[in-house]
C-alpha cells in the first residue's frame, strides 16, 4: 500500500543519464517548501484566527488549544517515527487509551511506581507489534488494525466499560496539566521536549540514520547491514511508549479515565497531525519538530473554526479539506513513481 | 523475387552521456528472415533492442517498418507498428489468464468482456504458433517456457487487422530454460517465420547457428559483421565478439605472497533450481571472476554467499571458520562487502544524502556510542569525493541526483569506508559507468587487493575478466564448467571463454 | 460455456468450511443460533457490509486502500433522512433524497480517485481526507436540531421486510453483490483493476485506460458507501453522522480474510463478501453464546492477526520487503 520505493526506479535504471538542472532546481524548491510548510501552515492559521477574532488567542484559548494539542501531539510524534521507516501503526490510539485506564487503575496503589509500570508495558506492546511484523512478514496496516481491535477489548475488560477515577494520588497527574508555562499545560511542554530529543535521535544517532533509510529503501538498507527487524522493533517500541505518554496526558487533564471518554478517538486526528506535519506516507521523511506544528495545527482547528464563526459541526470538514490539501501541496513525485 | 524489406534501419545512433551505446547501424531485415543478434554484455545489443521497442529513442537515423518512416515515442506506438517484443524479464500480468494477457486490442477498453470471443481468439492466436494452451488457465500457473510462449504468442497478435508484416524481437528467450523446453521453442520460432520476421537475441551460439538465417554481430555499439549462417562457423562468430583481439593485457599489480589463509572458501554450495557444486577459494589479494550468462547462477552464488539468500547444500568457510546460521549482519561483521548490479534500488539509498551513504554501514571515529558526529562523517565523505573525484562535489547532494558513474564510487566508498572489509563481492561493478568511472572504480579494486582483499568479481564482459582476474570461473546453467587459473595460463583467450559459457 | 467458470473457488473452501464448522458449534453452545429466525437476523446484519465491501474489494484490488467508508455513510445517510418525510423537516423529495445521498457518495468518491489517481497524493491520505469530510457533512447537517427520524412507517419497514422468506436488506446487498460480481469478472474495467493491482507499471506500458479505471473504482466505491449509508439509516429509523461507526473495521479485516491481498491484484469481491459472513456471524453467534458483545473487535482482531499471519507465512525471505 505505502510502497513506492521499488518500482519507481524501473524506469530510472537507464545507464549515464544525469537529472538535468532544471529537474534538480525544481526537486530542490520542494524540499524546502515541503519543510517549511508545516509551520507556514500553523502560522497563517493563527494569523487568520487573529484578524478575524483575536479574542480566541487570549490565555484562555491558547491553554484549551495545547491541552487539545498534547495527546495528539504524542500519538503524531510516535506515528511519525513508524511512517518514517515506511510502516503505519494504527494501534497507537487504542494503546494510549489501554495505558490511560491502567494507569487511572495503578496510580492509587503504586503512586509514582506507576508511571514506571505502565510506560514499560505500552513499550512491551508496541515491541510486540513490530516484532509479528518483522518476524511474519506481514503488512503493518493489517496487522496494527488486529491489534488495535484487540487492545480496544483489553480497555473494555480492564475499565468494565466504567470511567475509572484516579481516587488518590491525582495530585501526581493532574500536576501536569494544572502546572502551566506561558499557558500550555505542563504536559504540552513535555510533548516539545520528547518532539526535540526525536529530532536528535533521527539525525543524529545511528538508529535514527537506519530509520530513515529503511523509510527511504528497505531493500538497500537490508543489503547494506542495517538491522531493520532491530530498529522496526524499537519504532514500534517507541510508538508504544508515545501512545503511553498521550494516556498519561490524557489522565492529567481528566484525572479519570475510560474507553468511551476523552481520547477514545484519537487515532485519525494523530495521523492527520503527522501528515500534516510534513511526514511522508510512503516512508523516509519526516520532521518531529514540524510535527508539532502538525500538533499544533489540528489542536488549534477547533479555535479557528470558531474564530471564523463557523460552529464547531464544520470540524471534520475542514481537517479533511486541511489534510488533502497540505499533503497534495508538499509530496515530492516524480511522473514516473507508481504511488497507491 | 526477392521478399519485401520489413525494417530498415539507417545510421541508428544513441549515446549516454560520454558512452556511445549505439554507433552509426544500418540494418534491413526482410520478411521471413530470421536474424541472430549477438554481441558480448555491454555490445549494445540491449539499447538498439530499446530503440527498436519505442523504450528509448534514437539520438540520430531512421527506422522504416514495411516500407514506413517510424519514429517511436513509446512502447505502444512501436506496438501499433507491428513490432512485438519479447522481453527477457516477463511482461505478464501473473494473476490474469492466457486469453486476457493475449487480449491487446481491447487495452482501451472498460466495458463488456467477451469471455468467448477473448478465448476463442486467444486459442486462435496460441495455434498461429502452433502452441495448445488452455485460455482459461492462469498465468501464474503456468511453467516458464508456456509463459515465454504467451509472449510470443502476444507479440505475434499485435494486430490481426494489420497489412504488413509484424517483426518479432526475442530477447535472449532461452535464457532461463532447460534444454528440452528449449528445443520446444527452437520449433517454434521457426514456424514463426511463415508469418513474420525476427530478431532472435541469445548468448547461445549454437542455437542462433541451428535456427537464424543470418547472424549480425554487435561489438561496441557497431555492427562488426553480418552473415549468412550457413557462411560462417562458431569460431568466426567467436572472433567477431571478441574483435580479433586473442588476449587482454593483465593488469599489473603488486602480488600479495601466496598460500596466505583463504579470506573465502566455497565447497560444493548448492541451491535448488539456481546453483550446484560450486566450490572456490580466495586468498587475501586475489581477484576471483565469475563468468557465465544471465541466468549461469552466479549473481545467486554471490548473494549466498553474502547471507542474502540462502543455500540448500554446501559450506561457505571465512577466515577458515565454516559459517552457520549466516545472514546478511554476520556476513557484513566478518568483513564482507556486496555491490549489487541493481545499483538504485539494492544498492544505495537514493534519497539520502552522499554523506549518509557513507557512513551507512561503518562510521568510524564519525560515532561515539550511538550518536553520530556530522562533522566527522563529512570530513570522511569529503576525503571520498576528493580521493575518487566525485562529481559534482556536493557531499550533502542526494545520491539520486549524481550520475551512474558517481553513484557507484560512492557506493564503493560506503565499503571501503570500513577498515575491516576484506572481502569484495562486486555483482556488475562497471555497469553503466563511463570510461572515467571505470578507472576509478577497478583502480580502487586493484588497490583494495594489494592492501590485502579478496575479491568475487562478477564482470560485465569477459575482457573485464581477463584484466582483472587471478582465477576465473566459468559458470553454465548453474554449475561450473571451467576454471581457469591466469597466473599458470597466459594465452587465453575470449573466444575459450564463450566457449565454455554456451 | 467451458470457459466461463473461474477457476478461483479453491481458496473460499476453507472459508466456506470454517463458516460451517462455526456455525455448528454455535448452534450446539445456543440452539437458537440455528433457528430460521436467527438465520433471517444475520442477513438482515450482513447487508450494510456486503454492499460496502464490493467497493473496498475492487479499491484494495487496486492496490490502494478507501477509508472513507464511514464518512461518506455518514454524510449520504443524513442527507437523504433530511430529503425525505422525517421528523424535522417539512421536506420530502422521494426519489431526490436517494439520488442526492447517492450523488454525495459518487461525488466523494470521484474526487478521491481523480486527486489519487492524476495528482498522485496516496489513496490512505486522500481517502483519510474524504473520511473526514464525509463525516463533517454528516454532522453539520444534523446540527445542533432534534434528531431527525424516519416518518414513513413503509420506509422503517422496508429492510426487515421480507420477500420470498428472506429480509428485503439483504436481498438489496445481494442484487449489489451480483452485479459487483458480473462487473468484476465481465468487463473490461474489472479485469483491468487486477492487471493494475498486478503491476501498473505493465498496465500502463499496455496502453490501459490506468487513470479511468481507478478513478471509476474509487467513484463506485463512494457511491456503494452512499447506499450502505441510507440502507443503515432505514434500518437504525433516524438519521446519525457516525452510523457507520465500525463499518471500516469490519470491511477490511473481512476482504483480507477472504484473500484480497492489501498489496493489489488478488482476491474477489464473492471471497470478500464470504469473509463478511464469517465476521458477521461469529459476532452474532457469540452474542448468542453469552459473550459480551463489547469484547467481540477483539476476536476479529484475533482472527485477522492469524489469518494474516497464516497468508505471509509461506512466501517469507530474507529479502522480502513488507511494509
Amino acid at each position: 500500500m505505502i510502497d513506492m520505493t521499488e518500482k519507481s526506479f524501473e524506469k530510472a535504471s537507464t545507464p549515464g543519464i544525469s537529472e538535468s538542472e532544471s529537474a534538480v532546481i525544481r526537486f530542490g524548491q520542494k524540499i524546502a517548501w515541503s519543510a517549511l510548510a508545516p509551520p507556514l501552515v500553523f502560522i497563517a492559521m493563527l494569523l487568520g484566527v487573529s484578524i478575524l477574532n483575536s479574542n480566541y488567542l487570549g490565555p484562555l484559548g491558547i491553554s484549551i488549544a495545547t491541552a487539545t494539542a498534547a495527546p495528539i501531539m504524542f500519538l503524531a510524534l510516535g506515528q511519525s517515527m513508524v511512517l518514517n521507516i515506511g510502516s503505519i501503526d494504527l494501534s497507537n490510539a487504542a494503546i494510549a487509551l489501554l495505558g490511560a485506564l491502567m494507569l487511572a487503575l495503578a496510580l492509587p496503589p503504586l503512586g509514582v511506581g506507576a508511571f514506571v509500570l505502565i510506560l514499560l508495558l505500552v513499550t512491551i506492546i508496541g515491541a510486540i507489534n513490530g516484532a509479528i511484523i518483522g518476524y511474519a512478514q506481514v503488512p503493518s496496516f493489517a496487522l496494527t488494525l488486529g491489534t488495535l481491535a484487540i487492545l480496544q477489548t483489553a480497555a473494555l475488560v480492564v475499565s468494565g466499560a466504567d470511567t475509572i477515577y484516579v481516587s488518590e494520588n491525582r495530585e501526581l497527574v493532574s500536576v501536569l496539566f494544572e502546572k502551566q508555562i506561558l499557558n500550555a499545560p505542563l504536559t504540552f511542554w513535555i510533548g516539545i521536549l520528547t518532539a526535540v530529543i526525536l529530532w536528535v535521535v533521527l539525525r543524529y544517532t545511528i538508529l535514527g540514520q537506519n530509520m530513515t533509510a529503511m523509510g527511504k529503501n528497505e531493500l538497500g538498507a537490508t543489503l547494506s547491514a542495517v538491522p531493520t527487524r532491530r530498529v522496526r522493533i524499537i519504532t514500534y517500541a517507541l510508538s508504544g511508549f508515545m501512545g503511553g505518554l498521550a494516556g498519561l496526558s490524557i489522565v492529567a487533564q481528566a484525572g479519570s479515565a475510560s474507553a468511551s471518554g476523552l481520547g477514545s478517538d484519537l487515532l485519525l486526528p494523530g495521523i492527520a497531525a503527522a501528515l500534516i506535519g510534513g511526514t511522508s506516507i510512503s516512508g523516509g521523511q519526516t520532521n518531529p519538530l514540524n510535527v508539532v506544528f502538525g500538533g499544533l495545527t489540528v489542536g488549534f482547528v477547533p479555535i479557528a473554526i470558531q474564530a471564523m464563526g463557523l460552529g464547531a459541526q464544520a470540524q471534520s470538514l475542514v481537517y479533511g479539506i486541511f489534510i488533502i490539501l497540505v499533503v497534495a501541496l508538499t509530496t515530492v513525485r516524480s511522473r514516473d513513481s507508481i504511488i497507491k | 523475387m526477392e521478399a519485401p524489406t520489413v525494417l530498415k534501419l539507417k545510421d541508428i545512433s544513441r549515446t549516454f552521456g560520454h558512452v556511445s551505446a549505439v554507433r552509426s547501424i544500418s540494418l534491413e531485415i526482410r520478411r521471413g528472415e530470421v536474424i541472430g543478434l549477438v554481441g558480448e554484455n555491454g555490445a549494445g545489443k540491449s539499447t538498439l533492442l530499446k530503440i527498436l521497442s519505442g523504450v528509448e529513442q534514437p539520438d540520430s537515423g531512421t527506422m522504416e517498418i514495411n516500407g514506413v518512416p517510424v519514429s517511436f515515442r513509446s512502447p505502444n506506438d512501436a506496438v501499433r507498428a507491428g513490432v512485438g517484443v519479447v522481453h527477457q524479464e516477463q511482461s505478464l500480468f501473473t494473476n490474469l489468464t492466457v486469453a486476457e494477457n493475449l487480449d491487446q486490442r481491447n487495452a482501451g477498453r472498460i466495458g463488456y468482456k467477451n469471455w468467448a470471443r477473448v478465448n476463442n481468439e486467444c486459442v486462435a492466436a496460441l495455434k498461429k504458433i502452433g502452441v495448445s494452451l488452455d485460455p482459461t488457465t492462469r498465468v501464474s500457473d503456468l511453467s516458464f517456457v508456456d509463459r515465454q510462449m504467451v509472449e510470443i504468442a502476444r507479440a505475434v497478435s499485435i494486430d490481426p487487422n494489420m497489412t504488413g508484416t509484424p517483426l518479432i524481437i526475442l530477447d535472449e528467450p532461452t535464457a532461463v530454460l532447460e534444454q528440452t523446453e528449449t528445443a520446444v521453442l527452437e520449433r517454434e520460432i521457426r514456424k514463426l517465420k511463415e508469418i513474420a520476421s525476427v530478431i532472435f537475441v541469445s548468448h547461445r551460439l549454437d542455437e542462433i547457428m541451428r535456427i537464424c538465417d543470418r547472424v549480425v554481430v554487435l561489438r561496441s555499439g557497431k555492427i562488426v559483421s553480418d552473415k549468412k549462417t550457413s557462411e560462417v562457423t562458431k569460431e568466426d562468430l567467436f572472433r567477431d565478439m571478441a574483435g580479433g583481439v586473442s588476449q587482454t593485457a593483465h593488469a599489473i599489480r603488486k602480488r600479495l605472497p601466496e598460500g596466505a589463509k583463504p579470506a573465502i572458501e566455497v565447497h560444493e554450495l548448492a541451491r535448488k533450481g539456481k546453483f550446484k557444486n560450486i566450490s572456490f577459494t580466495a586468498r587475501p589479494g586475489e581477484i576471483i571472476a565469475l563468468v557465465g550468462s544471465n541466468a549461469s547462477g552466479r549473481e545467486a552464488v554471490a548473494r549466498a554467499i553474502f547471507g542474502a539468500e540462502t543455500y540448500d547444500a554446501g559450506t561457505i568457510g571465512v577466515k577458515g571458520k565454516r559459517v552457520l546460521r549466516w545472514s546478511i549482519r554476520k556476513a557484513v561483521q566478518a568483513g564482507l562487502a556486496y555491490l549489487p548490479a541493481e545499483r538504485k534500488v539494492e544498492g544505495m539509498i537514493a534519497g539520502f544524502s552522499a554523506t549518509r551513504n557513507i557512513a551507512l554501514v561503518y562510521q568510524g571515529d564519525g560515532a561515539s556510542g550511538p550518536f553520530l558526529k556530522l562533522r566527522k562523517l563529512a570530513e570522511a565523505a569529503q576525503g571520498w569525493f576528493d580521493r575518487l573525484e566525485v562529481r559534482p562535489n556536493t557531499i550533502s547532494r542526494p545520491l539520486i541526483n549524481f550520475s551512474g558513474g558517481n553513484q557507484q564510487k560512492i557506493v564503493l566508498a560506503k565499503w571501503l569506508n570500513s577498515p575491516y572489509t576484506d572481502v569484495l563481492l562486486l555483482d556488475h561493478p562497471l555497469r553503466g559507468l563511463d570510461v572515467g568511472a571505470a578507472q576509478t572504480v577497478n583502480a580502487e579494486i586493484v588497490k583494495a587487493c594489494e592492501n590485502g582483499a579478496a575479491v568475487i568479481l562478477i564482470p560485465d564482459t569477459i575482457e573485464e575478466a581477463l584484466e582483472m582476474a587471478d582465477e576465473i570461473i566459468v559458470m553454465r546453467d548453474g554449475g561450473v564448467s571451467a576454471r581457469h587459473d591466469m597466473r599458470k595460463t597466459n594465452n587465453l583467450t575470449v573466444q575459450d571463454i564463450v566457449a565454455d559459457m554456451v | 460455456m467451458q470457459f466461463v467458470l473461474p477457476k478461483e473457488w479453491k481458496g473460499p473452501a476453507a472459508l466456506i468450511a470454517s463458516i460451517v464448522v462455526l456455525a455448528i458449534v454455535f448452534t450446539f453452545l445456543n440452539p437458537r443460533f440455528g433457528s430460521l429466525e436467527n438465520f433471517r437476523n444475520i442477513l438482515f446484519q450482513v447487508a450494510v457490509p456486503l454492499i460496502i465491501i464490493v467497493g473496498t474489494t475492487l479499491v484494495i484490488q487496486l492496490g490502494s486502500i478507501d477509508l472513507s467508508v464511514q464518512g461518506i455513510m455518514g454524510a449520504a445517510g443524513m442527507a437523504w433522512i433530511l430529503l425525505s418525510a422525517n421528523t424535522r423537516l417539512e421536506t420530502d423529495y422521494g426519489i431526490w433524497a436517494w439520488v442526492i445521498g447517492i450523488g454525495i457518495g459518487l461525488t466523494l468518491g470521484l474526487l478521491a480517485g481523480a486527486l489519487h489517481s492524476l495528482i498522485k497524493v496516496p489513496s490512505f491520505v486522500v481517502t483519510l481526507g474524504t473520511w473526514y469530510i464525509g463525516l463533517g457533512i454528516g454532522i453539520i447537517l444534523y446540527g445542533d436540531a432534534m434528531l431527525p427520524s424516519l416518518k414513513s412507517d413503509v420506509l422503517m419497514a422496508w429492510p426487515t421486510k421480507l420477500t420470498l422468506g428472506l429480509p428485503n436488506a439483504f436481498w438489496l446487498a445481494a442484487v449489489i453483490l451480483g452485479a459487483g460480481v458480473l462487473l468484476s469478472r465481465y468487463t473490461h474495467f474489472g479485469r483491468g483493476v487486477l492487471a493494475i493491482g498486478n503491476s501498473e507499471t505493465i498496465a500502463s506500458n499496455t496502453g490501459m485506460p490506468v487513470h479511468t479505471i481507478k478513478i471509476i473504482a474509487f467513484t463506485l466505491a463512494g457511491g456503494l458507501s452512499a447506499l450502505a449509508g441510507i440502507l443503515a439509516t432505514m434500518q437504525l429509523g433516524a438519521g446519525s453522522p457516525d452510523l457507520g461507526s465500525g463499518q471500516l473495521f469490519t470491511v477490511i479485516p473481512a476482504a483480507v480474510i477472504g484473500g484480497t491481498a492489501l498489496s493489489g491484484g488478488e482476491g474477489g469481491i464473492m471471497r470478500s463478501a464470504v469473509g463478511v459472513f464469517l465476521l458477521i456471524m461469529l459476532n452474532n453467534g457469540l452474542v448468542l453464546a453469552g459473550v459480551n458483545p463489547a469484547y467481540q473487535s477483539g476476536v476479529f482482531g484475533a482472527i485477522l492477526i492469524a489469518a494474516i499471519v497464516a497468508v505471509a507465512r509461506p512466501d517469507r525471505g530474507i529479502l522480502k520487503i513488507e511494509k
